[in-house]
């Protein structure tokens, strides 16, 4: 009887889920169309350099949008409504809400990325969409929100579990940080390097407290659930949950180091950096002491594969992270395009890999249709040769930049930022090969919606007008 | 169509529920007592030991107990300290001003060239009083002077106040050069430099060395 | 954790203590700067009719500031001068001193930005005073910086067939033609903008930082170079533009000390008529209309002794410009610096390029740099 109650649920789900892959999957075609740009632009600056539309910062803004709110927002309410129901052992409930909301929420977006493209952006970090759609946004995303926390206080067992806490923590996350920086950037405006901290301290927790928990809590359910061995050292999970969310808050602002704020902002910062070395322990151990149990069969299920090539990354990169937080190394690698690496490292290689895996797991338990082996590893290879190369030409040109730059005799156009063009190059070509292999999924994923019952594709041009 | 979903639901080794049943229970469940002690968390709760104690000290240096402003002076000099400093700063600055504005005709030894440009090392022109060398800077000087018993200038003159220059650069490298090489004398103020300029402002003629040599006598008398 | 309030409250207090830190606190402690003189008197009070600082921004460069905004500029500008243990900007010299809290209340967008693809423009404006480069590296940066990967903005600009007064001319020297540009209303806001950047004033909290070298040379550099360009802009129309442009630089180095200028202007004087008997005249002396080789090798190494100029002697020692100084000039200095002198008062000859320069550098690069030339040495050349 299990088996139908799961069946159940997933019926129940599949059109919102659905909707939220098939726009999503639209959006990571946008975002790399949008990074390909960029790339282009920066190695040849004649690149539609006529075009006003296309200059160079609305791009890389409009790339950092689309992925972050059309590609992770719409994959966040597919995997969070996915498994929060899942684990709840309950049905959806509103499904046409969840469609309108979702509706919404991609027009929104979409108006927001024309703003952005037409120069009415706003200076704050991650949020320059224009102010005119904050209401939307927010309201979709309150409509989505309730629906999915509706599911969860419906579920069968009181007891919840760590992917649920990651999933609603972020839930509940992202609009407490949006109505707060809505107050102090627009409603009641700060002046000065305040704006600065909040715009800084807002845009960088959308990663943190948004993003982030979600691949942790879909990690957390996808691993124990596919290896079928609970995950070793749980009683540590909880530890590592509270810690991230005391400490990822304080931590963001060390970027402003040497800033023109006062310098308890980003000390404080730099510490809690230093001190994030602990939750990132954690979920590593968490993950990976499960998965090495039984290395063979997470090779051998894609999924996991995505999964844990994210959480490696993620565990990786978030040391080197604290590492580049020392008000030495920072010193050198502050301004320099290590802050590409730091955010093309969690988008890509960490929450995408892990949505990757996660979408790959649920779309055959929604849909009925299996997605060809060879078809995903193709997807998988292809696109951990982007993530790496493009991640290692950042790392790399980012040192390249910031040792030249400390050099005050080296002039800045003809010898620090010629030295560093070769890597602009290089990331060039990773975003091509990342922009192929997120059209295989793109059409992997459509592949397994679309074909499938005669109602779906009445919805398809629902989507279309949502998504383009 | 039944069929076709099966092969996905019940083929995983643990379903939702028992995924839910197991980790809750591991979260209530005492630890089965082991032989001696869990090492996991006695390395964790080092870890974090040694992490909060770092922590706080990086914090106890480096927010500058919560001020707005940062320190206005890191070092604590005592006050013949910050004087030594001052001087080498403004002896150092007076050198590169030196190189770029005098050295081409005066050398960077400050011997000049015999017959040509007068040595500043060493002469009293430079080293004696305050005005007399600011004087010059200020105006310019033609004719013949007696630098050190030999004759400059047979009628030439230089027009150094052709590339303007501000008091505080020429308190700078007056102290260098009454300073520098064997020269030993008192640093000139960007004050005293000041007034220098406002006591001269009414004259546009380059000085010459007669006219110097009568207004400071006490300078040229031995 | 199992119930959802109370986990909801949870989470909430873990994002409230950061935020109360962060924005409410750094909104008490820093939210209601004011302005402020440069320094305090003794009573640690603002001196009466002292200036206060910041100063607001003109209007259109806050009008510019959002059309800055809006082109994405500040994606790989950063506006923030490190404090001096936090990085290298101010030994760059992108600024004299730390930016502070104080510097930005007046901003309409706080634009901090947090890569620099392109240099810091904190203090834009008091390193580029010519609105015409600007203007030129906003509609194509390549023309006047050739390695900068900014992209160009051509579509501020509308461009005409010939040279006018509104028109700014860019001159291409592969295809030996000029563009001439007419800015857009909307690009002549970005580079008042961008003229109003400057944080060139002390703060009561911070004061520049002590460097007296880089100081100087800076002052030193620009007052003359201001004096040079507003000069220029009076004369010379009629000149081709590359021709006028070497002229103009010419100028500049002639009467600026170094590095950049050769202050010859102190023996040479300001008329070029030198002074008797030590310093000969540039003005209408067969030495610098005639033999372009000798002029420059009297440039490049210097000449000493006796020399008969116009019929009359002088005696003197003059220090080459290519030797070893503090900084020699280039080629392309040395070419306009003889440039300006073949053809100011009154003098008007051929010009010099860089080429003929470097041609004799390369011929006479077994002389040794401080070896002067005599002018028996180089008339015997001539015969």
């Amino acid at each position: 009887m299990k088996e139908n109650s799961e069946q159940i649920i997933d019926k129940s789900l599949k059109l919102a889920v659905c909707f939220f892959i098939a726009s999503a999957g639209l959006w990571l075609l946008a975002a790399a169309f949008f990074a390909y740009i960029a790339s282009a632009k920066l190695t040849d600056p004649f690149f539609l350099s006529s075009f006003e539309l296309f200059t160079y910062g609305k791009i890389k803004l409009a790339q950092a949008n689309a992925f972050v709110y059309g590609w992770g927002g719409n994959s966040i309410f597919a995997v969070t409504l996915w498994v929060v129901a899942r684990l709840a052992q309950a049905e959806a409930r509103g499904k046409v809400l969840l469609l309108f909301a979702g509706s919404i929420w991609n027009l929104a977006i979409t108006f927001g990325l024309l703003g952005i493209l037409d120069g009415h952006m706003t200076p704050h970090e991650m949020l320059e969409m224009p102010v005119e759609v904050w209401p939307a946004l927010f309201l979709s995303y309150g409509i989505i929100a309730t629906l999915i926390i509706v599911v969860h206080r419906s579920r069968r067992i009181k007891d919840t579990i760590a992917p649920q806490w990651f999933l609603l923590a972020s839930l509940l996350w992202f609009p407490m940080l949006f109505l707060i920086a809505w107050n102090g950037l627009e409603i009641d405006a700060a002046r000065g390097t305040v704006q600065s901290v909040l715009s800084m301290w807002f845009g960088q927790n959308v990663i943190w407290l948004w993003l982030t928990p979600v691949a942790l809590g879909s990690a957390y359910y996808i691993i124990p659930a596919i290896l079928g061995r609970p995950i070793d050292k749980y009683y540590l999970a909880v530890f590592g949950f509270w810690c991230i969310a005391s400490l990822a808050p304080w931590s963001v602002v060390h970027h402003l180091e040497g800033g023109p704020v006062p310098m308890w902002i980003p000390a404080i910062g730099t510490v809690m950096s230093i001190a994030m070395i602990f939750p990132i322990a954690v979920a590593s151990t968490n993950f990976h002491a499960t998965a090495f149990q039984d290395i063979n069969k997470v090779w051998n299920s894609l999924p996991l594969r995505f999964v844990i090539f994210g959480t490696l990354s993620y565990t990786v990169s978030s040391y080197i992270g604290v590492v580049f937080s020392l008000p030495a190394v920072a010193k050198i690698t502050q301004f320099s395009i290590i802050n590409e690496f730091h955010f093309n490292q969690r988008v890509y290689g960490f929450f995408s890999m892990i949505i990757f895996g996660m979408v790959y797991h649920m779309l055959p338990r929604i849909t009925g249709k299996e997605i060809a082996k060879s078809a995903k590893s193709f997807h998988f290879w292809t696109s951990a040769f982007g993530v790496l190369v493009l991640l290692l030409a950042y790392l790399i040109g980012g040192l390249t930049h910031g040792v030249l730059a400390q050099q005050p005799s080296l002039d800045w156009a003809s010898s620090v930022i010629s030295s560093v063009k070769p890597y602009f190059l290089i990331t060039e070509f990773a975003f091509i090969i990342l922009a192929f292999s997120q059209l295989v999924f793109v059409i992997n994923v459509w592949k397994a919606i679309i074909p499938s019952p005669f109602e779906l594709l009445n919805k398809l041009s629902l989507i279309k007008k949502g998504a383009t | 169509m039944t069929e076709d979903k099966d092969k996905f639901h019940g083929n995983e080794n643990m379903t939702d529920e028992e995924l839910v049943e197991i980790h809750s229970k591991l979260n209530v469940e005492k630890h089965p007592p082991t032989k001696g002690f869990l090492s996991a968390p006695l390395i964790f709760v080092f870890v974090f030991g040694c992490l909060i104690f770092v922590c706080s000290i990086q914090l106890a240096h480096s927010t500058n107990q919560f001020q707005l402003h940062p320190p206005t002076d890191v070092v604590d000099l005592t006050d013949e300290e910050k004087e030594a400093l001052r001087i080498e700063r403004k002896f150092e600055s007076g050198k590169k001003i030196f190189a770029l504005r005098c050295a081409s005709c005066h050398q960077a030894n400050g011997l000049g060239i015999p017959g040509q440009y007068p040595p500043l090392d060493g002469s009293k022109w430079a080293t004696s009083d305050p005005a007399l060398v600011s004087y010059i800077i200020l105006n310019g000087l033609k004719g013949e002077i007696v630098v050190k018993g030999e004759v400059y200038g047979t009628s030439a003159a230089v027009n150094m106040a052709a590339v303007p220059i501000t008091d505080r650069e020429i308190a700078n490298v007056t102290t260098y050069v009454r300073q520098a090489w064997g020269n030993n004398s008192s640093e000139i103020s960007t004050d005293e430099v000041v007034q220098f300029r406002q006591d001269t402002s009414a004259k546009q003629e380059q000085w010459t060395g007669d006219e110097l040599v009568e207004m400071f006598p006490a300078v040229f008398t031995n | 954790m199992n119930n959802l309030l109370k986990f909801a409250v949870g989470i909430f207090l873990t994002l409230a203590f950061a935020w109360l830190a962060f924005v409410v606190g750094a909104r008490v402690q820093f939210g209601d700067l004011s302005p402020i003189s440069e320094s305090l008197d003794e009573d640690n009070e603002i001196p009466e009719d002292a200036d206060l600082f910041p100063m607001p921004q003109p209007g259109l460069a806050e009008l510019g500031s959002s059309e800055y905004l809006a082109l994405g500029c500040s994606t790989c500008h950063t506006q923030q001068v490190r404090m001096v243990e936090s990085g290298f900007d101010v030994e760059r010299g992108w600024g004299k001193r730390p930016s502070m809290a104080r510097d930005y209340i007046y901003q309409k967008h706080v634009m901090l930005g947090n890569t620099r693809i392109g240099p810091d423009l904190t203090n834009l404006g008091t390193r580029i005073l010519d609105p015409e480069w600007l203007h030129k590296h906003l509609f194509e940066p390549q023309a006047v910086v050739p390695e900068s990967v900014c992209p160009p903005s051509p579509f501020l600009y509308e461009q005409q067939e010939f040279s006018s007064d509104h028109t700014i001319d860019l001159f291409d020297e592969e295809n030996n033609s000029s563009r001439h540009l007419i800015p857009s209303s909307r690009a002549t806001r970005i580079v008042a903008y961008l003229q109003s950047l400057k944080q060139d004033y002390e703060l009561p909290e911070m004061a520049f930082i002590e460097e007296p070298d880089a100081i100087d040379l800076e002052e030193i550099s620009t007052s003359v170079s201001d004096l040079a360009t507003n000069e220029m802009n009076l004369e010379s129309s009629a000149l081709p533009t590359w021709l006028s442009q070497q002229i103009t630089s010419g100028k500049e180095i002639y009467s600026k000390a170094l590095p950049g200028g050769g202050m010859c202007v102190a023996c040479h004087q300001q008329n070029g008529q030198g002074l008797p008997g030590a310093f000969p005249p540039l003005a209408g002396s067969d030495w610098v209309l005639g033999d372009k080789e000798r002029l420059i090798k009297i440039s490049i190494h210097g000449l000493q002794g006796e020399i008969a100029v116009n019929g009359e002697k002088y005696v003197g020692v003059m220090q080459g410009f290519g030797q070893p100084l503090a900084s020699p000039l280039d080629d392309q200095q040395i070419a306009d610096v003889l440039t300006y002198i073949r053809n100011e008062w009154g003098n008007s000859v051929s010009s010099i390029s860089p080429e003929e320069v470097k041609a004799v550098r390369d011929s006479e690069k077994d002389r040794e740099l401080t070896s002067m030339w005599t002018a028996a040495e180089l008339n015997n050349f001539d015969n």
